[in-house]
């Protein structure tokens, strides 16, 4: 840990106002204690290091923060002349703190980014490249094949690559065995391909009490416009769509595919009636947390549920690929964290960055034992000890939806874009609205955002 | 008959509004003494079947908590400290005194209050950088020193003091620090205690700027602790209302402390007109 | 005189204000003494002014001057006049957003007003426990608006504590979060359960610098509760009520935690007050010019609606 900074002005200004301020308030003789208390603790914290550290700001997620502090604990072991300093921060507002440094120069030299935001941050110029030969590869190219097909291509902009994910993450079905099985089903051979097999099979396990569902049969998430562009982006592409035409310019969100989607979307709460989308709204925590309380028997979200749930309740669960429209034509969402540079370094600092980022990404068993996240390697699967994890975690599904998986559209925009479709999503699955008013809606709303770039 | 049942009915309707106002705080109590999995069962069970008192030292371990109390805690009482100084000097020379474009300065003042945080936030910071306050305590306490809610709060208490008593003091030949000191002060206890207590209990709750001002570990305040217990895919519920629980104490000790503050009814004796 | 004033001058300065501040403490010690009063005023009022400027004033200066770029918060900002103003006028979803933040305020501070008076008189009795039921009132406010967020979204769970006593009541089952009509009343009763406290203590405060004599002399006259309150009481607490007034609109109109944990800004927009569309636009869309410009628009609506309110209530605040 590095020395927290302790200018002299600024302290002294602070302590210039203590002095001015004599007299009765009876805190204030607590003042100098609490001052020299505090002097002690800052003291205590660490010493100045002889260079500037190299700092890297990650966004919390605890098993994660874990593993990167022990990263970095080694490397600073091995490297005491370049430390790194390692922060992390709240992950809700982590993105507006990066927003806010990055647009004063004051962003650290390494920091995390999510792949969604990759475009806005590449169009504004606030990542540096990544040099692809300073990894200890040939070029981009020789880079790409040592990953799974399309799984860097959330990173690369124009040809660049902008940052390196340790992760992959990807949205696949959970489905809880028990239920099945009390249902008379077999979750290992009647579990749903498809959507449809969704309804069906949802009937059978949905449970009510009066006219309250107790157990919903499906659900999807409603808490996230992200969330609902990964599924919205996802089913529109099953049926041949997209959400921005080629030049991304022009919304195509409520073409026939789109309004196919949509209907795909709201179907399981109107017609099939297994899902209470009034109840999914209000889970607070986390999105998936219906799921390990039984009260739904499938849900969709991503391969780091596996470490979330824990083995207690993955004993009841199954994981099984992404429903498609046609299994002839998969597609899946995938997403990522990776790790980009700050644009504003000195090549030498550059190259520093390179180094670390090598050392930190080398070890893929580990990063995904510690975060029950997959590692987009190629030969991830191949790796030695892998064959348990296959077994037990249903590594091999989500490699398998990381293959056919693509990432959601990419633009500037594309947080408005979300927004946009998940109000839509709102009007239709809980006000019923016809899918392709709500859509006309969105695509306005999202061409005045396009037109304002 | 409406008196003689009036003290009933408002004992009864206080009872009930405890219970309502307090039931999200059982829930929070509750919570953090219950198995991560039972935080959000719902039917709602108000006593867990075992109580988990391991949950607090947990999640104290969680993030260097003692470190973020504390400077919460530093922070808030400088800053405090500093609002009473500052807010009441200038409530009182612009409740008592004439100067030209008085009212202007009040308006300004008020008008300080009126946009959000979020959208001075960039240039706040920069200021805040050229000034040499980020990533430091100077950052966390110096931008927060004066808030124009404490004026106005001190503007309209000292404005209902009667004038005799400071005349009074002028013509005795006292200064006029002096008698801000020894005469105005004094007789603002109850809204000094208002607002050191509010002041105190916006700056520990404070998010947006620490997090902002500050990157290092060393200076994160408590808000910035409980927020970063969130991840992702896991979070654990039950510990992070246990840190919640432990950070309603310090507010709840300044109030129990600024409560006689609140005395009912102190007789101005000498004040008569 | 000079040095206490001069006192005063020794605050969070660059050096060239400390001396003109030092100068000016010395021209005032030599003015007659009606001048001294005037400036004398103003000084008390000068350190506040600075940390204000310089902390305050000057961003929203600058936020002013960004309402007419173009400014996407990594790149130098670009002039293009009034085009942002014009963009949120076409713009559908500010309109409803300021609309949202209208209600809100109005729906939060209008019911603190009187619900916090009604508090604040019955903690100023001497009733026995005084001490804790105060306690257990001020825990709202003591509560980090963090996990106050994250309580009361549970607590609106669709088969949440809130429909439990609905049901009990036989009211039945409200879709609390994911209704249109009742998402944004949802998030005022929290607003009011809040704010309760806080401007109780206010009051508490105001209450207690109107002499308990004047309340003896007119009970000694014959004057009932009612008359005591409507005499006395109002009158005497008019300054506290013009601050409750303004700070309880104030406070109102700039909240947006609860409806970004809660709803973000949902279903379909209702909980979208406008300091979250001015997040939303500046931070998320990267468009901080046309931030700017709808934050220009809330502060004038706020600052006029401000004028109005210390001109009603003109013997409570200008003289």
């Amino acid at each position: 840990m590095g020395f927290p900074g302790l200018p002299g002005i600024p302290m002294k200004l602070g302590a210039a106002y203590r002095q001015d301020v004599k007299g009765g308030r009876t805190m204030r003789r607590f003042l100098v204690p609490q001052l020299l208390v505090g002097l002690i603790a800052l003291l205590l914290c660490g010493s100045a290091s002889a260079q500037t550290p190299l700092t890297w700001w990650e966004h919390s997620n605890p098993p994660h923060n874990e593993y990167s502090k022990q990263l970095v604990e080694e490397w600073n072991k091995a490297h005491s002349n370049t430390p790194i300093h390692y922060e992390f921060f709240a992950m809700t507002p982590y993105f507006k703190k990066l927003t806010a440094a990055l647009s004063t120069r004051s962003a650290a030299d390494m920091f995390t980014v999510i792949d969604t935001l990759l475009p806005s941050f590449t169009t504004k110029n606030v990542l540096g490249p990544i040099r692809p030969e300073w990894l200890g590869y040939k070029d981009l190219e020789d880079m790409k094949k040592a990953y799974l097909p399309g799984a860097l291509d959330g990173y690369i902009d124009n040809g660049k690559l902008y940052a390196v994910p340790p992760i992959a993450s990807v949205f696949s079905l959970y489905i809880n065995k028990k239920h099945f099985q009390e249902a008379d089903l077999d979750p290992d051979k009647d579990y749903p391909r498809t959507w449809e097999d969704i309804g069906t099979i949802g009937k059978k396990l949905v449970k009510m009490e009066g006219n309250r569902m107790v157990r919903e049969g499906f659900d999807f998430a409603m808490h996230s416009s992200t969330w609902t562009m990964w599924y919205f982006n996802t089913l529109i592409r099953q049926f041949g769509g997209e959400v921005l035409d080629a030049s991304g310019q022009n919304c195509t969100a409520n073409s026939d595919a789109g309004v196919k989607a949509m209907k795909v979307r709201a179907m399981f709460v109107h017609d099939y009636k297994i899902s209470d989308p009034t109840v999914s709204v209000g889970t607070n925590a986390l999105p998936a947390d219906d799921l390990p309380k039984g009260r739904v028997s499938m849900f969709i979200t991503h391969a780091g549920s596996v470490a979330q749930f824990g083995p207690e309740v993955m004993k009841d669960m199954k994981v099984v690929p992404f429903p498609q429209v046609n299994p002839d034509k998969p597609v899946s969402p995938i997403y990522g964290f990776a790790i980009a540079m700050n644009p504003h370094l000195s090549e030498e600092k550059q190259k520093q960055v390179h180094e670390v980022m090598k050392f930190v990404l080398k070890d893929a068993k580990t990063w995904y034992e510690r975060t029950a996240y997959p590692y987009p390697y190629k030969n991830f699967l191949d790796l030695p000890g892998m064959d348990e994890a296959r077994r037990t975690n249903y590594l091999d599904v989500f490699i398998h939806d990381i293959s056919i998986g693509r990432f959601i559209q990419r633009s500037p925009q594309i947080i408005e874009i979300n927004e946009a479709i998940h109000r839509a999503m709102e009007r239709v699955v809980l006000r019923n609205e016809d899918p392709k008013r709500s859509l006309d809606q969105a695509c306005t709303e999202i061409s005045r955002a396009l037109a304002e770039r | 008959m409406l008196l003689r049942y009036g003290g009933l009915l408002v004992t009864l309707l206080t009872i009930l509004g405890i219970g309502v106002v307090l039931l999200p705080y059982f829930w929070m109590v509750s919570s953090s003494l219950k198995t991560g999995a039972e935080v959000f069962e719902l039917p709602i069970r108000w006593i867990p079947q075992v109580l988990q008192w391991a949950n607090y030292p947990n999640a104290l371990s969680r993030g260097s908590f003692g470190i973020y109390f504390f400077n919460s805690a530093f922070v808030a009482l400088a800053v405090m400290v500093g609002n009473v100084f500052f807010c009441s000097l200038a409530g009182y020379g612009l409740a008592k005194f004439r100067f030209p474009y008085r009212m202007l300065c009040f308006v300004l003042i008020l008008s300080t209050l009126m946009l959000p945080l979020e959208i001075m936030l960039v240039p706040t910071y920069l200021v805040a950088r050229e000034l040499g306050l980020v990533n430091n305590y100077g950052g966390l306490i110096i931008p927060l020193l004066v808030d124009a809610f404490g004026i106005f709060l001190m503007r309209q208490y000292i404005k209902s003091l009667p004038d005799s008593l400071i005349e009074a003091a002028r013509l005795d030949g006292c200064s006029e620090f002096g008698i801000f000191w020894r005469i105005i002060l004094p007789n603002c206890k109850p809204a000094l205690g208002a607002l050191a207590l509010l002041s105190f209990r916006d700056t520990w709750d404070q998010f947006l700027w620490p997090f902002i001002v500050a990157s290092d570990d060393a200076l994160k305040t408590f808000p910035l602790g409980l927020a970063q217990m969130e991840g992702i895919d896991s979070a654990a519920y039950h510990e992070i209302m246990a840190i919640a629980v432990m950070g309603m104490i310090p507010a709840a000790l300044i109030f129990l402390f600024f409560q006689r503050a609140f005395v009912r009814g102190i007789a101005l004796t000498g004040l008569k007109e | 005189m000079e040095r206490n004033v001069a006192a005063l001058g020794r605050q969070p300065a660059t050096p060239d204000k400390f001396a003109f501040v030092g100068w000016l403490a010395a021209w005032v010690g030599g003015l007659s003494i009606w001048s001294r009063l005037r400036w004398a005023g103003f000084l008390f009022v000068l350190p506040a002014l600075i940390h204000l400027a310089t902390f305050k004033f000057y961003p929203m200066l600058e936020a002013f001057w960004l309402s007419f770029h173009r400014y996407d918060l990594m790149s130098p900002p670009v002039f293009n006049g009034l085009r942002n103003y014009q963009v949120l006028w076409e713009n559908p979803l500010f309109h409803q957003s300021f609309w949202v933040s209208a209600t809100y305020m109005f729906g939060v501070a209008l019911p603190e007003w009187f619900l916090a008076l009604g508090l604040a008189l019955l903690l100023n009795r001497q009733i026995p426990g005084r001490s804790l039921i105060r306690l257990a009132y001020f825990f709202p406010i003591a509560m980090s608006q963090i996990v106050v967020a994250m309580v009361w979204k549970f607590m609106y769970h669709p088969h949440g504590l809130v429909n439990t006593i609905l049901e009990f009541f036989w009211i039945g089952r409200i879709n609390w979060l994911s209704t249109e009509e009742t998402a944004l009343p949802a998030l005022i009763i929290i607003g009011i359960w809040r704010g309760i406290p806080l401007f109780a203590v206010l009051y508490l405060a105001g209450l207690q610098s109107i002499p308990k004599e004047y309340y003896e002399a007119a009970a000694i006259d014959g004057a009932g509760p009612l008359q005591r309150f409507l005499h006395i009481t109002v009158p005497l607490l008019l300054p506290t009520i013009l601050l409750v007034i303004v700070m309880s609109l104030l406070s109102a109109v700039k909240v947006f935690l609860n409806p970004l944990v809660m709803t973000e800004g949902g279903p379909n927009g209702t909980t979208r007050v406008l300091p979250y569309f001015i997040y939303e636009t500046g931070f998320a869309y990267f468009r901080m010019g046309e931030a700017a410009a709808a934050s220009m628009v809330l502060f004038a609506f706020v600052f006029v609606l401000t004028l109005i309110n210390l001109r009603l209530l003109r013997r409570g605040g200008l003289e």
